[in-house]
């Protein structure tokens, strides 16, 4: 009995460091019937051991390389589902419902939810926060002819974040307060 | 020959060299090959990588022309398996300085050679720019592709390509003053 | 597009390769592989060797699988540092091109918030 009690114990302390390094981290299916129907698709699937490796290769000479060595060097995975297609909604809702469902388990806030009539595109940005700190970020964007989404798990270092944002040409972001703040200067004129 | 008179002279030339027709495939290569070395000199600032570059792009080609689906696709296809190439071989550390100009290189001069110091000079300062940013640069000025294009041949935002380009001439200019081979007025 | 930028065009007109870079390709171009040539292995049995060379042989044998060995060691560190490199490289590609998608999507949530939002109001869901 009581090695069984002491087994039990054992296995919850294994599993609650376990249980935080999963936090943030989403059940992504791999969606191969949606990748079938695609005119083309984008599977990205690093956990941390492959993350390590490709942040590892990352050439710190390259400004955008450089940018993403800094924001990977906390993260412990990064996920990304992107379809498109040749026609319009060729995907079902219920693709992602499953993934919404997900992001209503707590801890988890929509700190974005951008709806477009005119583009007909929706766009949802989650973020789980634990412990004061943002341990996951989540994408959701469905246009007329493209599906994406994106899950980053790990020490979410917002400012980092940011920083990647001139590198990538999006501007900023006011990701904690949930506003969006337009700052022209980080936005490259078209030329 | 270019693509576009090709494409009146030679509507089969791509068809033909899929059916393993030699002559049509060594037409193809010479349609693009000034396209593609170019791409690699300028990436790498060596002949013989360039050439080893170029080799392997047209390598490339051959294996794959049955996805190719028109001479216009071709050249886009050349163009961006050469910079993305040229760009692997930059990281790969090979090729990490920006080597000197070889003697006796020849820079294709346009009918009134203005300025052969001042061309040299531009190669020079393009081969300092990173990586990315020099393919940016190559395939706009030298391959005159538009934007989007560059955006599609190197899978990066447009956004990213336009800042490249704003950043690269910024500081192209800026040395070309500091070296006193431009006037702040010469550049409005 | 201004002066500087015709310069630059200019400056980085196309250079041909060397004479004959169309030949070279053609000539480095995937060949149909000749049939295998087999050659039957013949075992020759040699008479006893003399003392000396028994005296030496075994020791160089073990010398020469040494050697091999450690060859062998290398290229397969070799080998593996390649892999890796390989791997290595594949990986941060894909870690780049998540990082393209993530900024566009952001990119995209930042455009459509910038759009004056629509006159009727619509309810929003509430997340518990």
């Amino acid at each position: 009995m009581n090695a069984r009690i002491g087994l039990t114990l054992i296995a919850l302390l294994l599993a609650a460091p376990a249980c935080a390094q999963t936090r943030g981290l989403l059940k992504l299916p791999e969606m191969a019937a949606l990748a079938d129907k695609a005119s083309e698709s984008v599977t990205v699937t690093l956990d941390s051991n492959l993350l390590g490796l490709g942040c590892r290769f990352l050439n710190a000479e390259e400004p955008d390389e450089a940018a993403a060595k800094k924001v990977c060097q906390s993260l412990t995975g990064i996920y990304v589902r992107k379809f498109t297609f040749d026609t319009d909604y060729a995907y079902p809702k219920a693709d992602i419902e499953g993934i919404r469902r997900q992001l209503a388990a707590p801890g988890w806030s929509r700190i974005v939810e951008a709806r477009s009539k005119k583009e007909s595109t929706d766009v949802d940005v989650y973020l789980l926060v634990d412990g004061g700190k943002a341990r996951g970020l989540a994408v959701i964007a469905s246009e007329p002819r493209e599906l994406a989404i994106v899950n980053i798990v790990g020490n979410i270092d917002l400012e980092k974040l940011h920083d990647l944002e001139g590198q990538f040409g999006v501007p900023e972001l006011q990701i904690e307060s949930g506003k969006k703040a337009p700052k022209e200067a980080s936005k490259p004129k078209a030329q | 020959m270019n693509p576009e008179s090709a494409q009146g002279e030679e509507p089969l030339l791509l068809e033909r060299a899929r059916r393993g027709d030699e002559a049509a495939f060594a037409a193809l290569i010479r349609m693009h090959q000034a396209s593609v070395f170019s791409i690699g000199f300028r990436m790498l600032n060596r002949r013989d990588a360039a050439e080893d570059l170029a080799q392997d792009v047209f390598l490339q080609l051959y294996r794959k022309l049955d996805s190719i689906e028109s001479l216009e696709h071709a050249g886009f296809w050349l163009r961006r398996v050469a910079a993305n190439l040229a760009i692997d071989w930059l990281r790969r550390a090979a090729y990490t300085r920006a080597a000197p100009l070889e003697d006796g290189v020849e820079i294709p001069a346009p009918p009134t050679c203005e300025d052969p110091l001042m061309d040299r000079e531009l190669v020079r300062l393009l081969g300092e720019l990173a990586p990315a940013a020099r393919a940016v640069m190559v395939l706009r000025y030298q391959e005159d592709r538009d934007v989007a294009e560059i955006a599609a041949a190197l899978d990066m935002p447009v956004n990213t390509v336009k800042s490249h380009i704003k950043r690269s001439l910024t500081a192209m200019r800026g040395k070309m003053i500091g070296a006193q081979l431009l006037t702040a007025e010469e550049l409005s | 597009m201004n002066d500087f930028e015709n310069r630059l065009r200019r400056a980085l007109r196309p250079v041909e390769p060397a004479d004959g870079f169309a030949e070279r390709v053609m000539r480095a171009l995937p060949a149909q592989h000749a049939p295998a040539n087999v050659v039957p292995l013949v075992i020759v049995r040699q008479a006893a060797p003399v003392s000396a060379w028994r005296r030496f042989s075994a020791p160089a044998a073990l010398a020469a699988s040494l050697l091999v060995a450690v060859f062998a060691g290398q290229h397969v560190a070799t080998l593996q540092a390649a892999r890796e490199e390989q791997a290595g490289l594949a990986a941060s590609r894909e870690l780049m091109q998540a990082l393209r998608v993530t900024s566009q999507k952001l990119d995209l949530a930042y455009e459509a918030v910038q759009r004056p939002a629509p006159a009727p109001a619509v309810e929003e869901e509430n997340r518990s």
